[in-house]
């Protein structure tokens, strides 16, 4: 039996389910029942519970695609910084002809492959060096409210300034776009984003912020 | 002079019933810099608890490799109290920082943050008794904040004894002049004590007595707590990747 209605705002100790198989990420199981163990909106999703949080640092998961800033090169691997002060290490394989053409500096965006007692570890596949931009800082929290539901909420910040956005599950964001003026307009849409994440009817004030202040910026560059 | 904490009316010093506490007020996420913030005010009591982490540990032979560690700090500003608190911890504050720590460890899920830290800062900018309850009340509330997970919150309160009558949520002048004074911390859903602590004398039927009063204002300190946090993240979560 769940004791919960869908997307509730639950708090940790809260009951969620008599069956402890249906224990997801972000609770526990206690005594053969499945409890709340941090903040946030409870989902069911293929019969698994699991908590959305509101809150918090980030915490790596495997298949996440985290961004990063190249923290040191050395012989075996290449330290990343996720933020929220964790580091994140690629390690190349053994036997491979061509090393990862990255540098102390450069932005990485990786998948997860393991995590554990030993640390962070990034994939190699799949690993992308992002050319340049403006790298913003936002809640790892608020991430999957920038994505939006299926991308929808990138879709239209892409589409509003004509930026192009790498968005890292840990909270990092580069937006690269045509001229400052865009790249600008970006990051305070992310940036409002982030602050109103739990408000309803986002998108739509999303897109008027966007218009204005590019509408603006037309009229700026005309003096 | 005998100080009379109980009047013919069986009301205390401020004109509470023994078994009533003093107003609380609870507010989370009021500090920008810290993952997790609450402020707590329990009659003349004020205090702000911030929670930074999980990061990592600092000193560095502090690490553990298979859990993380909570570093808590106490502290109570020196204009706090009547008479100017010296600067720097001084033992009764190294103290509190070690029982409020050990409260709260037994609720963090340590297991899911290696050689990470948690770090707890309590700060008393006002003390009117029941800083150390309060305290832990409000570093819960700043620990569900942070997003880390635990298997329960924390409520406390204090039960004391003054004049012979067993007291709900004593003040300075009941901590000062009364018989005893017994702060408990309670994890509601889990059932457990996580901090009990007697100071004065009390007998076994006064000490069931007190845990029992304890008890019942510790689920209405939860249920504000639950408020509190609610209060503070209550909007349709509607677009969610999921």
């Amino acid at each position: 039996m769940q004791y919960f209605s869908e997307n509730e705002l639950v708090v940790p100790g809260q009951i969620l389910s008599d069956n402890p198989r249906q224990s997801g990420f972000g609770t526990y199981v206690r005594e053969g029942k499945v409890y709340a163990s941090v903040m946030g909106f409870a989902k069911s999703i293929n019969g698994v519970l699991r908590i959305i949080p509101v809150s918090g640092r980030y915490r790596p998961q495997r298949g996440d695609k985290v961004l990063g800033i190249v923290s040191d090169v050395k012989p075996n691997a290449v330290e990343v910084d996720i933020g929220g002060e964790t580091t994140a290490v690629i390690k190349p394989h053994e036997r491979e002809t061509t090393p990862l053409k990255i540098d102390i500096g450069d932005c990485v965006l990786a998948e997860v492959k393991a995590t554990g007692l030993k640390g962070i570890v990034l994939a190699t596949e799949g690993l992308q060096k992002i050319p340049s931009g403006i790298l913003i800082s936002v809640n790892a929290a608020k991430v999957p409210r920038i994505i939006g539901r299926k991308g929808s909420m990138l879709q239209v910040l892409r589409r509003e300034t004509g930026c192009d956005f790498w968005v890292g599950r840990n909270g990092l964001i580069v937006v690269n776009g045509p001229d400052p003026a865009h790249e600008f307009a970006a990051v305070a849409a992310v940036n409002m984003i982030e602050r109103e994440a739990h408000t309803s009817g986002l998108t739509e004030r999303v897109i008027q912020m966007l218009r204005k202040m590019l509408g603006r910026g037309d009229e700026d560059s005309s003096n | 002079m005998k100080i009379r904490l109980i009047d013919e009316n069986g009301l205390r010093v401020d004109g509470r019933r023994p078994d009533e506490m003093r107003r609380m007020r609870m507010e989370v996420g009021v500090l920008e810099k810290t993952d997790g913030s609450a402020y707590v005010e329990l009659g003349g009591t004020r205090i702000y608890a911030g929670v930074i982490g999980p990061r990592e540990v600092h000193p560095k032979h502090l690490e553990l490799p298979d859990k993380g560690v909570i570093n808590c700090r106490y502290h109570m500003a020196s204009f706090s109290v009547d008479e100017r608190k010296p600067l720097g911890m001084t033992r009764r504050e190294i103290e509190l920082s070690k029982v409020i720590r050990e409260a709260l460890e037994t609720v963090v899920f340590l297991e899911e943050f290696p050689r990470m830290m948690i770090d707890i800062f309590v700060e008393v900018i006002q003390a009117d008794g029941g800083t150390r309850t309060a305290g832990i009340t409000a570093a819960s509330l700043a620990l569900a904040d942070a997003g880390i997970p635990m298997a329960d919150m924390i409520a406390a309160i204090a039960v004391g004894k003054v004049d012979g009558v067993l007291v709900l949520d004593i003040n300075e002048e009941e901590d000062k002049y009364g018989e005893a004074d017994m702060p408990v911390a309670i994890a509601p859903h889990l059932n457990s004590i996580v901090l009990l602590q007697l100071n004065g004398r009390m007998t076994p039927e006064e000490v069931d007595k007190g845990l029992e009063m304890a008890q019942k204002a510790v689920k209405k300190i939860h249920q504000m707590q639950i408020e509190a946090l609610k209060r503070k993240y209550r909007v349709e979560p509607e677009g969610l990747e999921t």
